[in-house]
């Protein structure tokens, strides 16, 4: 029971952290009668209220997923913050690829289809964004050496 | 008169060659994310709008593409409805009822005709609806000073609170979690940095279509590996996708009723498709009486929710053009496109920017008749996309989750944050918390603030001058009914069944 009441916990206590950090919001000049403080500290007070509320009667019942799925949510995660540190270097068109092929094999594809399917997406999409509509995609250093 | 000849203006623009082939695309692109899993319009929106603002586009063109996909997805939506029974939208659910009956029945074919048609026959009344009303309501609107719109925000964020999860309590800390957000780098009167943590990326504060993705896309990508197993396995036939003359006025009634209470539940902030098909299904089902054959597959019951789900969807864009307040999550993403093409709706959109009221209103006509073309003989084709597999499907909105968030600013930092509001979203799902009042909080948070402080900076400092005008107290006495009525509700129907 008490695994239900943590999210309302935890939005109570953020809802104090926003207060006491907008009291530190101080201006010299003062060009409206109530500054930068008031809608953080409305925000504060609505998320506190709310998080006890939410703390007191937790959601009936969380059904978390099996290990197998956390994993598996961990996996992507990781995907996706690798893709946002490896795009610079290895640029779009490879990281795109790999970022797909892993996710695609999260999602039950085998990896003599996940990966082909994978290098077509991310050759489209180069296509489509960077030749045809001219949006900067990163090429990436390893390439440009 | 004036009218008339402003929307002559209006198809004038609508029916250039670049216009008319964006609404297609819009439509077209709306009916398949409408109707996929793990898309929806309010990510192929925020996907879309880096795109269109990298391409280019002048304000309306890009406008009508977008709001293209909105309602598109209106129709795309009751294809998965009828077939699979799977709802992409909360505002499908009634729809699947009587929908995917008449699917088990073998008559699938007949309930997409009359989805279509009682979508077009919404669709454009609402749009006629809109045209004639957005310019009263703007002109009245004029009269609206800063309390007014702070009162109004305040409205728009309570109803959709209250309306668009279990518990109005969690809708309010998903709004104030947006506000906060929206609160976040430097505060445009004093410039003092609020909230940002050190980071320098942070001083211009969060890109709503950053939040939006992560929030909306990634999340999904997330919660979607839950149920990896399961396939959308279609085989079952459907018959011809048409409706007979008859049918058609048997049900005409129906859709006339159907499009009058969804546009006038629409226009309402919160409430929104999902209440409006849902009344529009009850008070055919009361109407139709012991001789309807609700629930076991009556096109009744498919005409009603689409009618009112489709006119509802147009008329949530009354709000946000004559007032600049949108009333849910999608409609606060195509706010945050217009203020990034720089426009500023509000009551002198209409006068100031007539091509772009005018010309999308225009194109929401075409649109319409567009999706009606689109949808009875193609939806065979449709229907093949729904066979697409997870594996390939999934992954390829995370790759267009990349482009779009990537193309915001050019910056690896964004794709973090993304990333990091993916898992916020997914845990936030897991805990029955509604995530539209975020996307909604931050566009408006800011806006929000502005008309306060205004307002406060007028009254010098009086905190009354919010409660001085007939209008401000109208408006705080609905927010406040907004939050009540639905627990009032709530434990009325439970003291009967009770007793």
């Amino acid at each position: 029971m008490m695994k239900g009441r943590i999210p309302g916990l935890f939005l109570a206590v953020a809802g104090i952290a926003i207060g006491i950090e907008a009291t530190t919001f101080d201006v010299n000049f003062m060009t409206d009668p109530i500054g930068p403080k008031a809608l953080p500290y409305l925000t504060a007070l609505t998320l506190a209220v709310a998080g006890l509320h939410a703390a007191v009667r937790p959601p009936p019942h969380v059904t978390w997923p099996p290990r197998a799925v956390v994993w598996k949510l961990t996996g992507a995660g990781a995907a996706f913050f690798l893709y946002a540190i490896s795009l610079g270097f290895l640029g779009f068109f490879v990281s795109t690829t790999l970022v797909v092929a892993a996710l695609s094999h999260l999602y039950g594809a085998a990896p003599q289809r996940g990966l082909p399917t994978a290098t077509l997406l991310s050759t489209v999409l180069w296509l489509l964004f960077v030749q045809l509509l001219d949006l900067p995609l990163p090429i990436g250093q390893l390439w440009m050496r | 008169m004036d009218a008339l000849s402003q929307l002559g203006g209006g198809f004038a623009i609508a029916l250039q060659p670049l216009n008319l082939g964006l609404a297609f695309a819009g439509v077209f692109v709306g009916t398949v994310v409408g109707m996929l899993p793990g898309i929806g319009p309010i990510n192929a929106i925020a996907i879309l709008i880096p795109v269109t603002f990298a391409m280019g586009l002048p304000p309306e063109s890009a406008l009508i593409l977008l709001v293209g996909i909105y309602y598109g997805s209106q129709y795309g939506n009751s294809i998965s409805t009828i077939l699979l029974n799977v709802p992409g939208t909360a505002s499908a659910v009634v729809t699947a009822i009587d929908g995917y009956a008449l699917t088990k029945a073998g008559r699938g074919g007949p309930a997409l005709a009359m989805s279509a048609v009682a979508s077009f026959v919404g669709g454009t009344f609402s749009i006629f609806a809109l045209v004639l009303f957005a310019p009263v309501l703007s002109r009245w609107a004029i009269r609206f000073g800063p309390a007014e719109y702070f009162a109004l925000m305040i409205f728009a964020f309570s109803a959709l609170s209250s309306f668009s999860g279990a518990s109005m309590i969690r809708g309010l800390a998903a709004t104030a979690f947006g506000l906060w957000l929206a609160t976040v780098g430097l505060d445009p009167n004093s410039a003092i940095p609020r909230y940002t943590f050190g980071q320098i990326e942070l001083l211009d504060g969060m890109d709503f279509v950053v939040v939006t993705i992560g929030l909306f896309a990634v999340s999904e990508v997330f919660y979607l590996l839950e149920e990896t197993g399961r396939g959308q396995a279609f085989g079952a036939s459907y018959g011809k996708v048409m409706i007979t003359l008859a049918e058609f006025r048997h049900t005409s009634w129906t859709m006339v009723r159907g499009s009058v209470l969804g546009f006038l539940v629409g226009v309402l902030p919160g409430a929104g498709g999902t209440i409006a098909s849902f009344l529009a299904y009850s008070t055919e089902q009361r109407i139709a009486g012991p001789e309807g054959r609700f629930g076991q597959g009556d096109l009744r019951g498919v005409a009603a929710p689409e009618s009112a789900n489709n006119a509802a969807a147009n008329g949530a864009m009354i709000p946000l053009l004559t007032l600049g307040v949108p009333g849910s999550g999608t409609t606060a993403v195509l706010l945050g496109a217009l203020l990034g093409l720089g426009v500023t709706p509000g009551p002198m959109l209409i006068q100031e920017e007539p091509a772009i009221f005018w010309g999308l209103a225009a194109s929401m006509y075409v649109g319409n008749v567009f999706l009606l073309l689109l949808n009875l003989p193609m939806v065979g084709i449709f229907v093949k996309a729904l066979t697409l597999p997870r594996w390939f499907l999934i992954p390829g909105v995370a790759a267009l989750a990349f482009v779009a968030v990537y193309a915001v600013n050019g910056s690896a930092f964004d794709l973090v944050l993304m990333t990091l509001f993916g898992v916020v979203g997914y845990l936030m799902r897991k805990m029955d918390f509604p995530i539209a009042p975020v996307v909604l909080g931050l566009v408006l948070g800011p806006l929000m603030e502005r008309n306060l402080r205004r307002a406060m900076a007028l009254s010098g400092g009086e905190w009354s001058v919010l409660f001085d005008s007939g209008i401000a107290i109208t408006l705080w006495g609905l927010a406040l009914a907004s939050l009540l009525v639905p627990g009032i509700l709530r434990r009325a129907a439970a003291g009967r069944t009770r007793v």
